[in-house]
């Protein structure tokens, strides 16, 4: 078993806000993306990112019993997802002083850091509930 | 990318009910994976922490599993259009119970740097 912040299957960064371009010139937006470019390429060397893509601004969010298709989510949102990195660490400590190297932190970008789970956490949940259920 | 939300669905289900969701899903899930159209996915676990402010110097809890926009799982897909992409997305059976599912290109190139050009340009047109 795991601990708490031990995770084998590694960690998630998913970075939130990603309406960079009202505070920033073209310099800096220019600036920012290389030291993002940068701090991923060294991660990778290091072994320490085994995945990584930036997303589109746009997106479709499908939904409900009908299946209902609409546009989102919005760029201006501040929970608006950019992008994620995907590390090859153990700990929660290790994922976390990644994070704080991202250099979007100061143009407002949050980096949500999820531990990844091996299997699907509801379906664990319920074969416990079952074992319990047994005794 | 497919992003997962809304995964407190299965509270108000019966144990039974879960079970058949799950297996369900799992059904799904293999299906797009021996069709080839599945590069990536995993569950992500409950807990997690957001880190922000300047050098990264706020550590909060979060997100909050009840909430409804926590992310619970990811599928990247090896799909060319969008509309494949949201065809494969309608088919999950999740979406009954509550599951929302984000639907996003990957860019080829980091946005901002395309922004960056793209604000360039129309500043040296507002120059001429």
């Amino acid at each position: 078993m795991s601990t708490q912040n031990q995770n084998q299957n590694g960690y998630m960064l998913l970075f939130r806000g990603t309406d960079l371009r009202k505070s920033l010139s073209p310099d800096e937006m220019q600036k920012v993306s290389e030291q993002w470019m940068a701090w991923f390429k060294r991660l990778t060397d290091e072994g320490k990112a085994v995945a990584g893509q930036p997303l589109e601004r746009e997106g479709k969010v499908v939904s409900g019993k009908q299946r209902i298709v609409s546009d989102g989510p919005f760029a201006e949102s501040k929970e608006a997802i950019g992008g994620y990195f995907l590390l090859d660490v153990a700990t929660m400590d290790e994922a976390l002083a990644i994070a704080r190297e991202c250099p979007g932190l100061p143009y407002d970008i949050q980096v949500e850091v999820r531990p990844v789970a091996a299997e699907c956490p509801i379906a664990a949940d319920v074969r416990k509930e079952a074992r319990f259920a047994q005794v | 990318m497919l992003l997962f939300s809304g995964n407190e669905w299965y509270k108000e289900l019966s144990h039974d009910e879960i079970q058949n969701v799950i297996s369900q899903t799992k059904a799904w899930f293999d299906r797009l994976n021996a069709q080839g159209k599945i590069k990536d996915g995993q569950p992500l676990a409950r807990k997690g922490a957001i880190v922000s402010g300047k050098n990264g110097q706020s550590v909060s809890d979060g997100p909050f599993a009840e909430s409804k926009e926590a992310i619970g799982g990811y599928l990247l897909l090896d799909v060319e259009t969008m509309e494949e992409a949201i065809a494969i997305a309608r088919t999950n059976p999740a979406l009954a119970y509550g599951t929302v599912i984000e639907i996003r290109p990957v860019a080829g190139e980091c946005p901002l740097d395309a922004r960056a050009r793209e604000s360039a340009l129309q500043e040296q047109l507002a120059n001429v």
